[in-house]
């Protein structure tokens, strides 16, 4: 049996969120599913790091993530929030300014060309982000995210910023990623149920 | 001065209050409904500043270390808490550090200027009370600005904020621009009045001293004196809050609190 990425028991947090027996798998493309407030946001943050949760225990790789550095924790479970953020600059900018920030080396045009084409953008890296549609900046934000070698790649409603068309388009991108990358997704579109690998609901 | 005379002074400086409901009115006709607000705060200022023209007059006809200390304690008390009120959203250990930068800035500022510059008794209250006074009310409008820009930037910026933690950069990082920014904004009036001062405007206490009948000279060198250490002031104590304060707004978990 196949031995579990994440896995929460008993996870409480802010008073109100209540997260057992959920066990997320490597390797996979996972959907989170569920009412709007039942708290699919909110696993994605516990997962990331990025909120602190009061009482249970949240492991990743064997490890409780509370003994995991953020920063390391971060980097290697990435989370693309629903609201995402580029600098008012080129997408060539806008990696220098990620990778200036995060203290790595910037990936050459080349690269950030083929990241781009790997979400079906084929845009000249010297194009200005405040110039591009909602969609194609969020596939901006996704290549650059991609660039960085995530092992695990968290997207909150990534597939609301697109159109049908391009949504499914990102989930075969998505399906071909998890070969290196475990991708676990909020989504409310059913006609892209068919994608997945499992699917997690959660209750109120 | 007899006490006749002094009441005829008085009457005579009481007057610009006539000039004052002119202006009331007015704004009154243009239905600008800030009369009240004008003339409770011109009342206020009124009632405090004779007050204090009667504590001083006793301090320094009684002039006692003790004396001044009391005072500095009140002018110090009243504005860290005005400080301190205008940001209540901001976590109470960052609000308690821009207090100590702000008194130990202030007070720092203030002993360097009357022993090394006046050359003075430090508890000499000629000099003590009206020169931390000055120090103390532009570092707290300094602070009221940087703090108020402080927020309203970490606010606006939330979006960008959250896509820069979950991406694993440093708060430190994060949060360095926008620290940066509110002191520039925070420095912004100190600097303009400093580039207008002389041509544009004559300052308060040079006009004060000139009319009080000091030689222009003398007053000019005090108002130099005087202008830059408000100058650092408010530049030290806004610059050491904020980075100091700043560690405050992330735990050691590096999740950005706002």
């Amino acid at each position: 049996m196949q031995k579990a990425l994440f896995s929460l028991n008993g996870v409480g947090v802010r008073g109100s969120l209540f997260y057992s027996g959920i066990s997320l798998y490597p390797n996979s493309l996972t959907f989170i599913t569920g009412q709007s407030g039942c708290g699919k946001s909110t696993l994605l943050q516990l997962l990331n790091g990025t909120l602190a949760y009061e009482s249970g225990q949240i492991f990743y790789k064997d490890r409780e993530i509370r003994g995991i550095p953020p920063l390391t924790l971060r980097a290697e479970v990435l989370l693309v929030p629903q609201k995402i953020w580029l600098f008012p600059s080129s997408i060539q900018e806008n990696f220098a300014q990620f990778y200036r920030l995060l203290e790595k080396p910037c990936p050459k045009d080349s690269e950030i060309r083929h990241y781009l084409s790997e979400l079906g953008l084929e845009k000249d890296p010297a194009s200005l982000c405040q110039e591009l549609s909602g969609g194609e900046r969020h596939r901006v934000y996704l290549a650059l995210c991609l660039s960085l070698k995530p092992q695990v790649l968290l997207l909150d409603e990534s597939t609301s910023a697109l159109d049908a068309e391009n949504a499914k388009k990102l989930l075969h991108i998505l399906r071909r990623l998890k070969k290196n990358c475990t991708v676990i997704m909020v989504c409310h579109d059913q006609s892209l149920f068919d994608y997945t690998d499992s699917r997690i609901h959660l209750g109120k | 001065m007899d006490i006749q005379a002094h009441f005829y002074m008085t009457v005579q400086f009481l007057s610009i209050y006539i000039l004052l409901f002119c202006v009331m009115l007015i704004l009154r006709a243009g239905k600008i409904y800030k009369s009240k607000e004008m003339f409770l705060a011109s009342l206020m200022m009124t009632v405090q500043l004779i007050l204090a023209g009667l504590v001083l007059t006793y301090i320094f006809q009684n002039p006692h270390p003790l004396f001044c200390l009391a005072y500095l304690i009140v002018m110090i008390s009243l504005a860290t808490r005005r400080i301190l009120i205008k940001a209540p959203q901001l976590p109470r250990a960052f609000r308690f550090r821009v207090a100590f930068a702000f008194i130990g800035t202030a007070l720092f500022v203030s002993t360097y200027f009357i022993l090394i510059v006046a050359r003075e008794n430090l508890f000499n209250p000629q000099y003590l009370i009206p020169i931390t006074g000055m120090l103390i009310g532009n570092a707290m409008t300094g602070f009221n600005i940087a703090l108020k820009t402080l927020y309203e930037q970490l606010k606006s910026n939330a979006d960008q904020i959250n896509c820069l933690v979950m991406l694993g950069v440093h708060p430190k990082k994060i949060l360095h621009p926008f620290i940066n920014s509110s002191l520039e904004t925070a420095l912004i009036p100190t600097i303009n009045s400093m580039v207008s001062m002389g041509i544009i405007i004559l300052p308060g206490m040079l006009t004060g001293q000139i009319l009080a009948g000091a030689l222009p000279n003398t007053a000019i060198l005090y108002q130099v004196g005087i202008t830059i250490a408000i100058c650092i002031t408010v530049a030290l104590s806004v610059y050491l809050g904020l980075h100091w304060g700043q560690h405050t707004l992330y735990g050691k978990n590096l999740q950005i609190r706002l």
